[in-house]
């Protein structure tokens, strides 16, 4: 590898780890599934490389990499299964057996918590693309109404529409006008 | 304030975006109203849920994914790099059809050669199109510096923004090509100059280049 590849890796490198975390769960969050999520995420690393030029002076990184995911993917939609949460089956939720759960030391509210995990994930796959995308991003995932809107490139009036309006579907979804609380 | 309006606000209120004076409102009236100190608890409550299942329904990537995934995007990027353009081993000289043959380790001094009319070629703007210079030397010649200079509006795919690009090469015997893919991103052209030196000498080679839209 000559000097210039090497220098070119290692920026690569620098710039893009601080943001790879975030980008991973917008992957999940887009795709749906592990092995999609990690596919659209080495794909825009590979475009992200293609633009290093371009990326070293952009200001913010981050939104700019969201951006490219959040475009990718809608270009490639058909081709990108997504996994609909339909059905949460305890496996899939790494790490959340019961087993795992942290712990109130109590069985039974450690089986509603996990009941609950899977009725909120019932509940969004209900959504259309749009409502449960805004949703995971908002309030899920803690973008900002902003920063939603660097991605998507939807104006912030319609983000902030389309929020409200997610939220009201979802709360229906769940059949108790948002609330999970048990008596 | 009434209860419909407050529904109306009620997630700028939850998201924290309300002004403090109608902040202030809402609350006085929540305090007051109980059906709407149930809507507020359920919205909070919601909220609370979504933040659970979020930490809950995030798979972890394997320790070493990050890892991977930078090297093998490094890696495709670079070999892409590399097809467009070969940087090492050979360069070489021919532009637009004219050979230039270097005699010996003296390979400047070539009397016989008289220069042609300057090459030319037309590229469209934004499409990009690979310039083959091919040099043949009649021996190896290591250690030569090969300088591009591009014309306004020219640039070597993969080096955007550089006029001018640098690097050391070795000349092998016989035939060495030397593929610039270049693009056009503005309609001036002009001349592109490759310059080899070697050992204290040196010989300019031009290409005119025209640029069409």
């Amino acid at each position: 590898m000559s000097s210039l590849e090497q220098n070119q890796r290692a920026s690569f490198d620098t710039l893009l780890r601080p943001h790879l975390d975030r980008l991973y769960r917008l992957s999940f969050r887009l795709a749906g599934s592990k092995p999609e999520a990690e596919d659209l995420f080495q794909d825009v690393l590979v475009k992200a490389f293609a633009r290093l030029d371009n990326l070293l002076d952009v200001r913010e990184p981050g939104p700019w990499l969201c951006r490219v995911m959040y475009n990718h993917f809608i270009d490639n939609r058909r081709r990108i299964r997504r996994a609909r949460l339909v059905c949460v089956e305890e496996s899939q939720l790494r790490g959340q057996s019961l087993d795992s759960l942290p712990g109130d030391l109590d069985p039974v509210r450690d089986a509603e918590r996990l009941d609950d995990i899977m009725r909120l994930g019932h509940a969004l796959a209900t959504l259309s693309d749009e409502h449960r995308l805004v949703i995971l991003l908002h309030d899920i995932e803690d973008y900002k109404l902003a920063e939603i809107h660097q991605i998507t490139g939807d104006p912030v009036g319609t983000i902030k529409s389309r929020l409200h309006r997610a939220r009201a579907r979802l709360r229906k979804a769940l059949g108790t006008d948002g609330t999970n609380s048990r008596p | 304030m009434t209860c419909t309006q407050l529904k109306e606000k009620l997630d700028d209120y939850v998201d924290g975006l309300m002004d403090r004076a109608e902040s202030a409102t809402l609350g006085a009236h929540i305090e007051n109203c109980n059906d709407c100190h149930q809507v507020l608890a359920r919205a909070q409550g919601l909220r609370a849920s979504l933040k659970a299942y979020g930490k809950s329904s995030m798979p972890r990537p394997d320790a070493t994914f990050f890892d991977r995934a930078l090297a093998r995007a490094a890696q495709t990027g670079i070999r892409r790099q590399r097809n467009r353009w070969i940087m090492t081993g050979a360069g070489g000289i021919i532009a637009a059809g004219l050979v230039l043959w270097m005699l010996g380790g003296m390979f400047l001094k070539t009397p016989e050669i008289v220069a042609p009319a300057m090459p030319s070629i037309v590229m469209t703007l934004e499409e990009p199109r690979t310039l083959n210079l091919v040099f043949s030397s009649a021996t190896t010649l290591a250690n030569a510096t090969m300088t591009v200079v591009l014309p306004q509006g020219v640039e070597v795919v993969g080096f955007a923004g550089q006029r001018e690009i640098t690097w050391i090469t070795s000349l092998a015997e016989g035939k060495n090509i030397l593929p610039l893919t270049l693009i056009a991103t503005s309609p001036e052209g002009g001349e592109l100059m490759a310059t080899l030196r070697h050992e204290g000498d040196d010989r300019t080679f031009r290409v005119q280049v025209s640029i069409i839209s």
